[in-house]
């Protein structure tokens, strides 16, 4: 089977500013090295949010946050120099509509996750509620990071579009519509369709597409049994603070014990306040889990791309074999398979050779056509692949690296918990040594 | 020796003495050698023993003597072998351990091995090795308290156990019922008045102590009563301060170790849901170790130090439900029976008081007090010194229990920390290698 490619594009690569919006990465914009992602260049900051009331599309009152994005260029500093910080307000639909964007330009790419849309995971002590103070932090956290993941990607660094989302603030909306990037975007049912019906896809998205199925599914999981196990904790550690007050009013009727249980008591008290901070540190634990939660989406999504490019391929190859064989079957007059015009044909009587030659002239430029079609349609397919499995083995190593990160911050956190709890038995142990 | 139950129990380890070499000493070297006359039980000692033990008021109304003197320097004396008892001055040693079930026809229990080693005259062995099971220290403590109402008598684990919730044949609940057993011999053996009882001495050595169970309920049936020590209808107008303040004190006490027994079972059920929890989260880094080609390791060495971590938790509850909850509890019926020993004596001068009212308002008598009254009297005291006497002692002991309940409770979480702490030390170098060093 050839192999097929995307449908034909209208906009040709352009040679600057938008890039195109095909399967292609942009020719003229080889990837950019480490040493020039716009990471480099450029220190991004999301420094505040701010909450604030406006009036939606439908004219409805209602209240979101806005981000304030700060950007400083890094290379003036190194002569003692401080760059004048610009900034630029935004709000969480306006980097939505900048992912979607992304995504769609970019299909070959793993492009980076927002943060979460809504609070999820929760246990009782967090907010489910948007407007929630530390969840309207956390999320600060989380957008600053994606706009960092972008500026570091070799390719995604050097889009016009995410320059002027971090530097112009008028007008940005309309420049992004105007890419027409929305018209590009994959239909799902398309998607869809040719998950199930691609019969050829390249083995390595098959599997991957099935690991990242894998890997939302654990992780999942794992935040929801993390959710529970640190509402548990939380009780058990504020149970203990009952030991203060019960030690307190029992120190009262004795005489040389008394001090030794209020002193102890009060140890108790601090290792019952202890859980809270312990368990805000594990929420960034439990963010960066979430990060390749939807990290795996992502995923999911180049793979899906893959397939329905497939899939194109595979029925225009398809289109084409049927083609030609109309075509011979017209030049030779044989009836191979069967079929509803040659039987209509056989009632109604034949057609005339001229009708014949000019239905066979057709045919012969539609074959002509379909075979330069396939011909572009395997190479970007190709392309694609080739692209795409790129970013996938620099993904790869980027997830290894950062969940190991956040497995041995996590350790840490464990290591600094049970040192807090010797510490604060010890103590305790000590009091009542002494009463 | 007596296993107490028809039929044909299984053959029980051997009970006769054995020699020195033998058994273990409960405490430091024997030092037999060392104790001197002095130290041996004064005569004076025996006799508040032999008042106590006696019924002092016989229903039929027979006086003893309870003369003065002999009280006051037995107070003296037992206030003077408290200041020396240590372990090299000790002469009796009890030791509870050993349990074997005893499966018969009529019913399944379990009995202990009651070891003894004494030097004091009142015993004519120097060991003895019997086997009893908790009827018989049941039997010891009704015995006790029949006979020495004015002192306080250590309680004894719970009685019933709801069958079905507890198993009475595990191993933790028959372990948590030995130290309970043995505690409850260990503090009357220190105790200078209650471990010269007779029904103590008898349930350390008799190898048939159902005979002489038998026996003393014969001589019951022969007086017709029973021998409590309880005057009965009297109300006492005001409890004497001192006593007052001790029994306000216990119903306080009683009432916070209610509260700290409340918080240690939350703690306990708040920890076991919380492992629960934990048992489902280590497996899943497993699942997602499988997942994964260069994570695969480090994700499995999580998924086994929460293991770790688990069996740490299990153990920390565990420990807290056998060794903390029980003696808690211990207390709280201490506490109680107490307060019941309190009310007992305030009967006692209840009837003092009442009597000699009733011998102020008969004017035509000389004003002689008759010995009924004196009698009475001497029993106040006697009750008001050993019950004083015997608080301080449990005042004392109780701070040492509770320093070591309490010290002991710190060292099971640290413990645990401890154990948590080197799992998750020992997989950061596991979680920092990378793959080219292997």
């Amino acid at each position: 089977m050839e192999s097929a490619e995307a449908e034909p594009s209208d906009s040709r690569p352009e040679e600057d500013g938008a890039a195109p919006c095909s399967g292609l990465p942009p020719p003229e914009h080889p990837a950019a090295t480490m040493e020039d992602c716009l990471a480099k260049k450029m220190e991004i900051t999301v420094s505040e949010a701010e909450k604030r009331t406006g009036r939606n599309a439908m004219n409805m009152q209602e209240t979101y946050t806005a981000y304030l994005i700060e950007t400083r260029a890094v290379e003036s500093q190194s002569e003692g120099q401080c760059a004048p910080v610009d900034s630029l307000w935004r709000r969480y639909s306006e980097f939505e509509l900048l992912r979607n964007y992304l995504s769609v330009t970019y299909p070959h790419i793993v492009v980076p996750p927002l943060p979460e849309k809504r609070a999820d995971f929760v246990w009782h002590k967090l907010s489910a509620d948007n407007m929630d103070p530390d969840f309207v932090e956390r999320r600060r956290i989380g957008l600053e990071n994606f706009l960092l993941r972008v500026a570091s990607h070799p390719v995604l660094c050097q889009d016009k579009i995410f320059y002027s989302f971090l530097t112009q603030e008028g007008g940005w909306k309309e420049m992004v519509n105007e890419t027409g990037f929305q018209l590009k975007a994959d239909s799902r049912l398309k998607a869809l369709n040719a998950t199930f019906r691609v019969k050829n896809p390249d083995k390595r998205f098959t599997e991957l597409k099935h690991y990242s199925d894998e890997l939302q599914s654990v992780i999942s999981h794992l935040l929801r049994v993390r959710a529970r196990v640190a509402d548990r904790l939380y009780g058990v550690y504020k149970v203990h603070g009952n030991y203060g007050r019960v030690f307190s009013e029992w120190s009262a009727i004795e005489k040389e014990m008394g001090d030794g249980l209020q002193s102890a008591g009060h140890h108790m008290d601090v290792y019952a306040a202890s859980i809270d901070d312990i368990l805000e540190e594990e929420e960034h634990y439990a963010d960066q889990l979430k990060e390749y939660l939807f990290y795996a989406e992502a995923l999911r999504a180049v793979c899906r791309k893959h397939e329905l490019m497939q899939y194109d391929l595979e029925m225009a190859a398809q289109d084409l074999t049927s083609k030609k064989q109309q075509c011979e079957e017209l030049a030779t007059g044989t009836v191979r398979t069967f079929s509803l015009k040659g039987m209509t044909s056989k009632l109604f009587g034949q057609e005339t050779p001229e009708q014949r030659e000019a239905k066979l002239k057709v045919l012969e430029e539609q074959i002509q056509e379909g075979e330069e079609q396939l011909k572009s349609k395997n190479l970007e397919g190709r392309d694609f692949v080739k692209s795409a499995w790129a970013d996938i083995e620099r993904f790869k190593e980027q997830k290894n690296h950062d969940l190991k990160e956040a497995l041995i911050s996590y350790a840490v956190m464990q290591i600094s918990m049970c040192k807090k709890g010797i510490q604060v038995w010890t103590n305790a142990k000590e009091c009542f040594s002494k009463m | 020796m007596s296993g107490g139950a028809a039929g044909a129990p299984k053959p029980l380890p051997s009970s006769g003495p054995k020699s020195l070499r033998e058994m273990p000493h409960p405490l430091a070297t024997s030092s037999s050698e060392e104790m001197g006359p002095a130290l041996t039980p004064s005569p004076d000692l025996l006799l508040p023993r032999s008042i106590a033990d006696k019924d002092l008021s016989l229903p039929n109304g027979t006086p003893v003597d309870t003369s003065s003197p002999a009280s006051s320097s037995s107070l003296l004396n037992r206030l003077q072998l408290d200041d020396d008892l240590d372990a090299e001055t000790r002469d009796l040693f009890v030791t509870v351990d050993d349990p074997k079930k005893h499966v018969c026809t009529m019913e399944t229990y379990i009995t202990y091995r009651v070891t003894t080693k004494t030097t004091r005259a009142e015993f004519d062995l120097p060991e003895y090795c019997v086997r009893r099971r908790y009827q018989d220290f049941d039997w010891l403590r009704n015995k006790l308290e029949e006979s020495q109402p004015t002192h306080l008598i250590p309680p004894l684990p719970e009685k019933f156990v709801v069958k079905g919730v507890v198993d009475r044949f595990s191993e933790e609940f028959v372990e948590t019922r030995r130290k309970a057993l043995d505690k409850f011999l260990k503090r009357i053996t220190d105790h200078p008045v209650l471990s010269f009882n007779e029904h103590f001495n008898v349930f350390l050595t008799a190898k048939d102590l159902n005979a002489y169970k038998k026996q003393g309920m014969a001589l019951l049936s022969k007086m017709g009563e029973s021998v409590k020590y309880v005057t009965g209808g009297y109300k006492l107008r005001s409890r004497p301060l001192e006593f007052a303040a001790i029994g306000e004190y216990l119903d306080t006490f009683s009432l916070k170790l209610g509260t700290i027994d409340r918080i240690a079972q939350r703690i306990i059920k708040e920890q076991l849901e919380y492992l629960v929890e934990l048992r489902e989260y280590g497996p899943v880094y497993s699942t997602w170790g499988a997942l994964e080609v260069e994570l695969s390791e480090p994700l499995e060495g999580v998924s086994a130090c929460i293991g770790n971590c688990c069996t740490a938790l299990e153990e920390l509850s565990e420990d807290m439900t056998e060794d903390f909850l029980p003696v808690l509890r211990e207390y709280i019926l201490y506490s109680e029976s107490m307060k019941n020993v309190l009310k007992k004596r305030d009967q006692v001068q209840a009837e003092y008081e009442a009597k000699l009212e009733a011998v102020a308002l008969k004017k035509e008598e000389r004003p002689k007090v008759p010995t009924d009254v004196e009698k009475c009297q001497d029993r106040v005291e006697c009750f008001n010194a050993d019950l004083k006497a015997d608080m301080e002692r449990w005042q004392n002991n109780k701070r040492q229990d509770f320093r070591q309940l309490l010290m002991g409770m710190a060292d099971k979480n640290i413990q645990y920390y401890e154990k948590c702490l080197t799992a998750w030390e020992s997989i950061i170098p596991l979680l920092q290698d990378k793959p080219e060093t292997k």
